[in-house]
């Protein structure tokens, strides 16, 4: 057991920092706050562009790829230090981990460069009107025609689709096959004809959620395909074997640093805050019931964290996940819950005041957690079903 | 950073569990509730034999040298066996004196301690059942070459079979040196090593929810030379934490593996039981509490050996204890009230081995600090410095 970094990475991390420091400008703080993260503008595809230069994207990624045959921790740490100035980097919903375990070569030496450089970005095309958490019921569908195939459906809450270069989709491929067998995966383009993208807005954000609001994202999607028509090249892994390829990537997206901040950054938010204001004359963070509260939930949030090195560590040993994976997506978003709620309590009525209102405190971020805290616990494998797999899959009880 | 046992780890703890699954049967811990020692000194002395009394004590004492962590392995795979021996309290007077005893003192104890012929114990709590210096009123008075050590102790552990107790006490006022008490109350204590057969020593055993050895201890005048003095005369305070940190982390370690063979146990009799026509283990309500448990004992058990690594790398680790006991109170507690809640009336019946778990589990949430004191410790290193805090960047402990 090492519970340190190595004094490398400690280096690294302090090279990051500065990286952040020297070209996250106030200019390109403006343009994410007003486009999004992930929705890149010009100062903000130009920092990326730089970080590409680092080598700091996909370092774990193998060399011929672009990547550095690096440590995962290693990416984890350019990931944290990117996520606490507001900025993804690599991480959930990536696509990177099932290309690089199904992928042709062709299509490696495709997307992982286009991934690093930041020219490609996927839209996650999984759930459907019908299928959500009970995933592999969709049915959206792909038909062979020659050297192509034809997709007609509908997906729901597409979150980038309208700004992803690339979706990253789930179709069925074959309506006679037991559910989880006749499904497959495609990478292709959005602009290819015959895809219509219609927004879908969320409650967090009228008004606008300020920057740290820890979901955050003011657009998903619904997207439909009538008769899109792309090369049978764009098929991810074998035919009808897209459930397997897609869990090959889900354990590695559903682990690293966003997920884990997610989760925490309320945590550390709300003890700096009270450490540095009075509300009044009511002085907080000298309550004894908010200093029991506090340590209690700080505890989880160190939990959520080792959770997080344990699937590092697991990575970095070449493991196999059989529940950790799971066990984190339940444990952090729950804590995540539990943190936001108790914000609430512990600042009173100041925890309902939305961005821009008069006496928000922190532009009103509590408030507006408050709105979304729960969505990680559901999105990317719901707490329910994760419980079901560390039952089943971690501990081998049997199906209902 | 891998927080994962590596390869030497993982084979300490194999050969640990292989041993006791063969050796230490639950029928050996519900004989030793009833036994006046209250340890098979057979399997005492097979324990030091393969060298787990020592483990992490130094060499050159007869001991292996390992770090903490190995311990904390061991204290974890005989919490999963629920051995009932005295390695917890011997444990951490030992670690005690080899960080601060004298030469003489070493060469003494320590080498006896890793044969299996030295059972030790400690002393803290009095009647307040608070690990702050000023619950502290046992008093040690010099006389000569001696001290003359008066007060009573609470809780002891094992204190039947120790052959010496290591005593906080007070040798001088909180005052001292020229402090005021409120400034630093940790000021006049003391450690003294008191063989437990001096005169003046008698103890009265309590009737607890484990059924384990603990003492009520009276020290009424007795006379303990001043060589025995371990650490510096008036200035124990510092060397008491490190004791209670280590001995906390260690009980963790034990309380993590007692809960986690005990949610196996439960999981095992899911799968067994059936009702509505299908096993219990089938329902979903049943599923989720299981998957609960071993959320619970990972993150238990990811603290715990953090905070062990952390003092075997001599970095401070009162925080990183405090988190892993309060969390474990909660939530090993919480391991064993589902997994008797899965056993229906079973795990209520005294025929049943699951309470052998399910009591010293909860006893253990008691000892060493409850889930507010240790939070309390937290809190007031989140809140009470200057400065932002970072998750994952150090916490300064203070007092
Ligand atoms: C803002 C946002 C962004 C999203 N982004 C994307 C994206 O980019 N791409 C994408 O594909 N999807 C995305 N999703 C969809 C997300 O993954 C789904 O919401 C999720 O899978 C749950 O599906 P559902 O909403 O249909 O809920 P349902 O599946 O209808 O579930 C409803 C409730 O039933 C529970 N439940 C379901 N099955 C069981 C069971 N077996 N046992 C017990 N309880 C059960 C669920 O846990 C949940 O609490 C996004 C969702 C949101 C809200």
């Amino acid at each position: 057991m090492d519970f340190a970094y190595t004094p490398e990475q400690e280096s690294l991390r302090q090279e990051v920092r500065a990286f952040i420091e020297e070209n996250v400008s106030p200019e390109v703080r403006q343009e994410i706050e007003e486009l999004g993260i992930r929705h890149r503008g010009p100062k903000v595809r130009e920092m990326y562009r730089k970080l590409g230069e680092r080598g700091w994207v996909g370092i774990s990624w193998p060399k011929e790829y672009g990547g550095q045959d690096g440590s995962r921790i290693d990416q984890y740490i350019v990931e944290e230090e990117f996520a606490r100035a507001g900025i993804t980097v690599g991480g959930a919903g990536s696509g990177a981990p099932a290309i690089l375990a199904a992928g042709t070569e062709e299509q490696k030496k495709y997307f992982l460069p286009g991934l690093i450089k930041g020219e490609i970005s996927f839209a996650l095309g999984f759930t459907e009107p019908q299928a959500g958490a009970d995933l592999a019921s969709l049915q959206c569908r792909a038909v062979r025609d020659g050297d192509d195939y034809v997709i007609n459906g509908q997906k729901m809450f597409t979150t980038a689709a309208h700004y992803a270069s690339h979706i990253y989709l789930m179709a069925r491929t074959d309506p006679e096959a037991p559910k989880h067998r006749g499904i497959s995966i495609f990478l292709f383009p959005m602009d290819t004809p015959g895809i219509t993208v219609r927004p879908l807005w969320t409650i967090q954000n009228d008004p606008p959620a300020p920057s740290g609001t820890t979901y955050g994202d003011a657009r998903t999607n619904e997207v439909f395909f009538e008769d899109v028509r792309i090369p049978a090249s764009c098929l991810l892994g074998d035919e009808n074997m897209g459930w397997y390829v897609g869990a090959m990537g889900l354990n590695l997206d559903r682990v690293g640093a966003s997920r884990y901040l997610i989760s925490v950054k309320r945590d550390e938010d709300i003890v700096n805050y009270v450490k540095e204001n009075q509300l009044g004359d009511y002085a907080v963070a000298e309550d004894p019931s908010v200093r029991d509260r506090i340590a209690e939930l700080w505890i989880e949030a160190q939990v959520c964290r080792l959770m997080t090195m344990r699937s590092m560590s697991l990575v970095e040993q070449g493991g196999n996940f059989t529940y950790e994976g799971s066990a984190e997506k339940v444990f952090a978003p729950e804590h995540g819950v539990r943190t936001t709620e108790t914000i609430s309590q512990i600042l009173g009525p100041y925890a309902q005041l939305l961005n821009g209102s008069e006496d928000a405190i922190e532009e009103g971020v509590f408030a507006h957690n408050l709105m979304g805290s729960f969505q990680s616990g559901i999105n990317h494998g719901s707490t329910q079903v994760m419980r079901d797999q560390i039952a089943r899959r971690g501990l081998g009880m049997p199906r209902g | 950073m891998d927080v994962l046992p590596n390869e030497e780890e993982q084979m300490v703890k194999n050969l640990a569990r292989e041993f006791l699954e063969a050796e230490c049967p639950p029928r050996l811990a519900r004989e030793m509730e009833k036994d006046d020692l209250g340890y098979p000194p057979e399997l005492w002395q097979k324990m030091a034999d393969l060298g787990w009394l020592g483990i992490s004590l130094p060499e050159e004492h007869g001991g292996q040298g390992l770090p903490l962590t190995y311990l904390g392995i061991i204290m974890e795979e005989l919490g999963r066996a629920i051995a009932p021996v005295p390695l917890h309290s011997t444990a951490m007077a030992a670690l005690a004196v080899a960080e601060a005893g004298s030469a003489e003192q070493q060469r003494q104890l320590l080498p006896r301690v890793s044969r299996g012929d030295l059972i030790l114990t400690w002393a803290f709590t009095e009647q307040t059942p608070r690990f702050r210096p000023e619950t502290i009123h046992a008093e040690a008075v010099p006389d000569g070459d001696d001290f003359i050590l008066t007060g009573t102790k609470m809780f002891v552990d094992n204190f039947n079979v120790a052959e010496q107790c290591l005593v906080a006490c007070r040798t001088a006022p909180a005052a001292a040196d020229g402090d005021t008490a409120a400034a630093n109350p940790g000021a006049g204590l003391s450690l003294l090593l008191v063989d437990t057969a001096s005169r003046g020593v008698s103890h009265t055993p309590l009737t607890t929810l484990a059924k384990d050895k603990q003492s009520k201890v009276f020290f009424d005048g007795v006379r303990v030379p001043q060589a025995n003095l371990v650490g510096p005369r008036h200035q124990g305070w510092p060397i008491i934490q490190r004791m209670l940190d280590r001995g906390t982390a260690l009980l963790c370690a034990q309380m993590v593996g007692a809960a986690r063979k005990d949610a196996e146990m439960g999981i095992d009799y899911a799968k067994n039981r059936a009702a509505f026509g299908r096993p219990i283990a089938a329902f979903q309500s049943i599923q989720h509490i299981c998957a609960d448990m071993i959320l619970w004992v990972d993150g238990g058990q990811l603290l715990t050996y953090e905070a062990l690594w952390k003092m075997d790398q001599g970095l401070p680790a009162s925080v990183e204890v405090s988190q892993a006991k309060a969390f474990c109170n909660d939530k090993c507690e919480a391991v064993v009230r589902s997994s008797q809640v899965i056993h229906g009336g079973m795990g209520f019946m005294m025929e049943f081995d699951l309470h052998l778990w399910f009591r010293r589990v909860t006893a253990w949430t008691m000892r060493l600090g409850t889930s507010f004191e240790h939070r309390a410790k937290i809190a007031q290193s989140l809140l009470d410095q200057p400065g932002r805090v970072r998750l994952g960047m150090d916490q300064i402990p203070v007092g």
